[in-house]
């Protein structure tokens, strides 16, 4: 779950990360009564979880109560990459001297945290590495020993900092490691951390993604009941427990595994349309696939539904009765092709079928949606 | 022969007594596998399926020379299972559960290293030695004994693929599913390794997916160090960036784990990448009649 900025500002605050003063409005006037009381001037955020929103427009500053009213109405009347603005963040606006990046991320193939810290911030840490090596340090760590105060000295004494700024630094980083491993995060970042004009260092805009696997361990940091997703085909997705990824074309997809998904969508995408993946997970229940129908039907101009389903953990004949009740329900009427193979697959084929649907057997799924496509083509 | 596992592997299956883990090991049993034992805490003296079912892994161990184990307990308490699996001596874990926290994987996987203990996951759908024994979800009458080693990120797509190669009158030497969370205990380059040094795999079909970097440093072994040849497939080619697709791990961020980046690795390193599942049969087959 990726944390909005006032969320993850919070967060550091809590855990010793300085952070300028600052407070979430939800309207102009909201925005206003928060920037008297952090006084002028004030950097105004959009509050959205996509990246390049400066970029975007989403920032702006304002030097006067009035100008702070007129920004937030403004951002708060947009979207920015698709994503509508709830939240403006106001934050005292800081005299910046010099600019850093802290981040800590996962390195999945060596399957250990990495920690990297830049004297260049508020840019693409990737671009600096690439243009400016030097200004750029690195650092595996071993999970189970963690990062040395010794170790994030000697990353900040690499990037050019000494005395006591390499202390503060490197403070800062174990600090942020800390926050990490404490809230299990995939991602914590500081970009950019700002030394200001009297020396002191503050976390300008504060990146925080927690793994949804460990949310269970963490029930105690009581987050907004923000909304995350902005599309609501794919927010009721989660809320009835598939994958659900909208997409533009016009053939529905569902399928019993996210691999066997994502061939399907490949597979379909080579002479039709997708219009969404969707992937059920190894809990089939008739309910879930009566739910995955309702939602796939949903979707504006569908001609067709793929189902492809494969009996592992799942007891896809279960799931076969909430294709076919749902069908019968509501009167589908374009056509519906499943394939579903393994465990029960005769009992799942005979209920399909009992509610007028094309079963395919025993062949690739690429037959099966040669086969829809056909029936496509017939209905002219 | 095969890798990892074969009739004789004693197999202990951990929470046995719950949904999964009693239909599991039904199946496992059916199919072959010499499941020897089960550990659900609180449970020991009961037995599943006529299996004997132990309170700890070393009872289990101690009292049936249990060697392999496959994990049907709930996220939480993988971490702390998996210590007390190691513990008791067993070599090789396979971890069926899914949304097993990052951070307890990355732990996990540190303790296994130091130990030498080889894991499979998490959410793996496990492993089938064609023919002779099957630890995990697979179903057994997808596969068939014969040459060929499957390496896949997706359970179901490595049954899509061995059902196409079954069309075609080629079975496999082993099946590995090695999950697709964005960490996994142990990764493709691993288990090429062990195909590579098994002389009952002829070549090798990897079955990758978007998100992270597994094929492309799959495609760097093989360029150094496989003999045998290898055959691929990337799904998720229409895959939208900034999507998780259904697994932890399969997602297009930052311009990382595309599609073409995985492709263009494996081509380079010459494996052919077939375009859609069913290709990988033509693609096998060209390679085979190559070896003669």
């Amino acid at each position: 779950m990726r944390l909005y900025e006032f969320e993850a500002s919070e967060l550091f605050r809590r855990e010793g990360i300085p952070v300028p003063a600052s407070a979430v409005a939800a309207s102009a006037g909201e925005a206003r009564e928060k920037a008297a009381e952090i006084g002028l001037p004030v950097v105004i955020k959009a509050q959205v979880l996509v990246g390049g929103r400066g970029l975007a427009g989403g920032v702006q500053t304002a030097a006067s109560l009035e100008q702070v009213a007129e920004v937030a109405n403004r951002l708060l009347h947009t979207s920015i990459k698709g994503w509508p603005v709830h939240k403006v963040m106001v934050a005292r606006q800081v005299a910046v001297a010099q600019e850093f990046y802290l981040g800590v991320t996962i390195d999945g193939y060596e399957g250990q945290p990495v920690v990297i810290l830049s004297a260049a911030g508020g840019v693409s840490v990737e671009d600096i590495a690439r243009t400016h090596p030097e200004l750029v340090a690195s650092r595996h760590v071993p999970i189970s020993l963690g990062l040395t105060l010794q170790e994030a000295r000697e990353m900040a004494g690499r990037v050019g900092l000494g005395g006591k700024d390499q202390d503060s630094v490197a403070n800062l980083l174990l600090t942020l490691y800390r926050v990490f491993r404490k809230y299990d995060a995939l991602v914590a970042e500081i970009n950019p951390l700002a030394r200001t004009v009297d020396g002191k260092y503050l976390a300008l805009d504060a990146k925080v993604e927690i793994d949804d696997s460990a949310l269970f361990r963490h029930t105690d940091l009581k987050l907004e009941p923000e909304e995350r997703i902005p599309n609501p085909l794919e927010r009721q997705g989660q809320q009835i427990g598939v994958t659900y990824v909208d997409l533009d074309g016009d053939i529905g997809i569902i399928a019993s595994g996210a691999g066997l998904g994502m061939a399907t969508m490949d597979i379909v995408g080579r002479i039709l349309r997708p219009a969404n993946f969707l992937e059920t997970g190894g809990a089939i229940t008739a309910d879930l696939l009566y739910q995955a129908m309702a939602l796939v039907t949903q979707k504006k101009n569908l001609r067709a539904i793929f189902i492809n389903l494969y009996g592992g953990i799942n007891p896809i004949d279960e799931g076969a009765k909430g294709v076919v009740r749902y069908i019968q329900e509501n009167r589908v009427t374009i056509p519906v092709v499943a394939k579903a193979l393994g465990n029960r697959q005769e009992e799942t084929w005979e209920i399909l079928r009992s509610g007028g649907v094309n079963v395919v057997t025993n062949v690739a799924t690429e037959k099966g949606v040669a086969e829809l496509a056909r029936l496509l083509e017939g209905k002219g | 022969m095969s890798i990892l596992l074969n009739r004789d592997t004693r197999v202990l299956v951990q929470g046995i007594t719950g949904r999964a883990g009693r239909t599991q090991t039904r199946w496992m049993l059916e199919y072959g596998t010499k499941v020897v034992a089960g550990v659900t805490p609180g449970r020991g003296g009961e037995a599943v399926e006529g299996i004997p079912v132990y309170n700890t892994v070393a009872e289990a161990v101690g009292e049936q020379r249990a060697e392999a184990s496959v994990f049907f307990v709930p996220p939480p308490a993988v971490r702390d299972a998996a210590y007390e699996t190691m513990d008791a001596g067993i070599k090789l874990i396979v971890v069926v559960t899914e949304h097993v926290p990052v951070h307890d994987v990355m732990e996990i996987r540190s303790y296994a290293r130091d130990r030498g203990v080889r894991l499979l996951g998490p959410t793996s759908p496990g492993i089938i030695t064609p023919g002779e024994a099957k630890v995990g979800i697979m179903p057994g009458n997808m596969f068939r004994p014969g040459r060929i080693g499957i390496i896949s990120r997706s359970g179901t797509l490595s049954y899509e693929v061995s059902v196409d190669l079954l069309a075609a009158g080629l079975g496999q030497s082993t099946v590995v599913g090695i999950g697709a969370d964005p960490v996994v205990f142990t990764g493709m380059t691993e288990l090429l390794e062990l195909f590579e040094n098994d002389p009952a795999t002829d070549q090798v079909v990897i079955i990758g997916e978007v998100g992270g970097t597994q094929e492309e440093k799959a495609a760097e072994f093989i360029a150094r160090r496989m003999t045998k040849p290898v055959v691929a497939y990337v799904a998720g080619r229409q895959a939208p960036e900034g999507k998780r697709m259904g697994h932890a791990g399969a997602i297009i961020q930052g311009g990382l784990g595309t599609p073409q980046s995985k492709v263009n690795a494996l081509r380079q390193a010459e494996v052919p990448v077939a375009d859609y599942p069913l290709e990988v049969v033509e693609l096998v087959q060209k390679r085979r009649q190559r070896i003669g």
